[in-house]
């Protein structure tokens, strides 16, 4: 039974990656989970330097969710490079890195650091976090931005690059076509969606940032239909992202036509749950006659123009 | 090293009003946890709610592999766990954190409970009683029923100082009010261990500051993951040799946290930086 894809010039043993900001720097799991039984992971966001992130409170419970301001706290390129790279070394796991920038040369001079490094495998352009003043969402928001991004990350490394999409936009589909013409290998979709919880007694938001980004089971469906999209616009590899936490959900985006898929939030709730993923995906491809994980993408049997929410 | 198990309620025994007494198997915390340390906790396999909750260890039992927590229950998670009866699963990750500091020799250590900020208290007073060394536990609350767990420090050889703020039990009044008389009293040379509510926290802290006492407080953040991943539970602290103030992680590099280098809120133009407070 073959669990591996190949997507974008990566080679990942299973569809599964832990997804940017949930996992840390990967380092923090010694111990606790093994990393070899991940296809990939991503690491938290990198800029060029060192950054404080948000005041507290940072996170609150939403319903089936979780919403967050963390604001990209992290150590920076050069100490990851140094400090992190090397505790990797051995995880036997696809390593993606995942870089910010206040402006587009911050973008590729980021990215060029990684370049020279050993051990990465690919880079993810992070064109979405809502939860920082500058760059984030601000490029991943408009299509021109996103373009002018990824084509000059595209042009500070030979490593695969793979933008992360913003929910928080019209039509992902103008987004996705956009990053595939600037030179994109594959598209993260979706990163979080922008929500606000308040405080009934105090009026003011739960969060200190003020809005934060919705991730976890409560926007799944969102973001099923948005890989959906993404992956009819385009014709790179789809990474589905959005409140996976169990080889049903998984399946969700394979089946609308993700080629692999991110796990998030359920890092948080639960390390151990890759190895339930990984027994229900295979559970599923034995009851369904399959041998290769590859034959489930992209097989949604959509209604076509014959059903109609009008017809009796 | 923390160990993340599916783990069985082993005995469930309510106390009076909103708390109980949860215990579990789960042999990595039972034979490792340390005085301070905590555990990641949810019950069930559920959506709702979505992440676990971070619970002190109140004490663990070596022979059959179990540790118990002492839980109140306030919200949808504490509820779920409250609900769980003997043999049914919770999913558990620990132990984590970073336990107190003991004493320097010869210092008396004074702890000081908040409510449900009793907890680590035991297994600390525990600890103290197997190197021979002296305590005391000054427990606070609203009303007698918020002191629930008073019998387990019996034997241990702490002196247990109740204050209510109704006077239903020991000193009518602020737990800080008996701390003070007593550390006023003078005699041997104090060490000041604190876990409650944020504003006796720094209410400690502040004492302990006034007279050079040293002083370890135990916060109580939102969690995320409790290893360091989510960034949720950062506390606004002191940087080194005047660097500047950093966050650093209440699940990894605390709970326990000296005070001194805690930016208590309030305390400057960082107040808005809240340390370490409850959303």
């Amino acid at each position: 039974m073959k669990l591996s894809v190949d997507i974008a010039g990566l080679h990942l043993k299973n569809p599964l990656i832990a997804a940017s900001g949930t996992f840390g720097y990967g380092v923090e799991y010694e111990g606790i989970l093994d990393l070899s039984v991940l296809g990939g992971i991503v690491s938290k966001g990198l800029y060029l330097e060192a950054r404080d992130g948000c005041a507290t409170p940072r996170i609150v419970e939403t319903p089936s969710g979780l919403l967050n301001a963390i604001g990209l706290q992290g150590v920076g390129v050069r100490a990851f490079v140094h400090d992190v790279l090397p505790r990797l070394a051995h995880a036997n796991t696809a390593i993606l890195v995942n870089v910010c920038g206040d402006t587009v040369e911050e973008y590729a001079e980021v990215t060029r650091i990684l370049d020279q490094a050993s051990g990465v495998a690919a880079i993810e352009i992070n064109i979405s976090c809502p939860n920082v003043k500058k760059g984030g969402m601000a490029f991943g928001g408009d299509p021109r931005m996103t373009h002018e991004v990824v084509a000059a990350v595209r042009k500070a490394t030979r490593l695969p690059v793979i933008p992360k999409l913003s929910p928080n936009v019209g039509d992902i589909a103008v987004f996705a076509r956009a990053a595939e013409e600037a030179g994109a290998d594959a598209l993260s979709c979706i990163n979080t969606l922008l929500g606000l919880a308040i405080d009934v007694e105090s009026r003011r938001p739960k969060l200190a940032f003020g809005t934060g980004g919705l991730s976890g089971p409560a926007i799944r469906p969102v973001a099923v239909r948005m890989a959906w999209q993404a992956a009819r616009a385009v014709k790179i590899p789809i990474l589905g992202i959005g409140g996976i936490t169990s080889a049903q959900d998984a399946l969700e985006f394979l089946i609308a036509g993700a080629s692999a898929v991110q796990v998030g939030t359920a890092n948080f709730v639960d390390p151990g749950v890759y190895d339930s993923i990984l027994e229900g995906l295979r559970e599923y491809l034995e009851r369904h006659g399959l041998d290769d994980i590859g034959a489930v993408v992209g097989t949604l049997a959509y209604p076509g123009d014959a059903p109609s929410c009008d017809t009796p | 090293m923390p160990v993340n198990r599916h783990v069985p309620l082993v005995r469930h025994e309510p106390l009076g009003g909103p708390y109980i007494l949860l215990t579990f198997r789960h042999p990595e915390i039972a034979l490792g946890a340390r005085p301070g340390q905590f555990v990641m906790i949810k019950a069930g396999t559920s959506a709702e709610p979505p992440l676990r909750r971070p619970f002190s260890v109140l004490k663990t039992n070596a022979t059959d592999e179990t540790f118990t927590l002492f839980v109140k229950v306030v919200g949808q998670g504490s509820r779920a766990l409250a609900a769980l009866r003997p043999g049914d699963l919770a999913q558990c990750l620990g132990p984590l954190g970073r336990p107190f500091d003991l004493p320097a020799d010869g210092a008396e250590a004074i702890m000081v409970a908040g409510g449900y900020g009793i907890a680590p208290f035991l297994m600390l007073s525990e600890e103290l009683r197997r190197r021979s060394r002296v305590g005391r536990v000054f427990y606070g609350g609203r009303t007698a029923g918020d002191l629930q767990v008073r019998e387990p420090f019996a034997g241990l050889g702490v002196t247990l100082v109740p204050a209510t703020e109704d006077g239903t039990l020991g000193h009518p009044g602020r737990v800080t009010e008996p701390l003070e008389a007593y550390l006023d009293g003078g005699g041997t040379p104090a060490a000041l261990y604190a876990c409650g509510p944020d504003a006796m926290l720094h209410a400690v802290a502040r004492i302990a500051e006034t007279r050079g006492l040293p002083c370890q407080v135990s916060l109580d953040p939102w969690m995320g993951c409790g290893i360091g991943t989510c960034l949720g539970c950062v506390v606004f602290t002191q940087g080194a040799d005047q660097a500047r103030p950093k966050y650093r992680c209440a699940c990894t590099e605390g709970p326990v946290f000296d005070s001194r280098v805690v930016v208590w809120s309030g305390d400057d133009a960082s107040a808005a930086r809240r340390a370490g407070g409850r959303p």
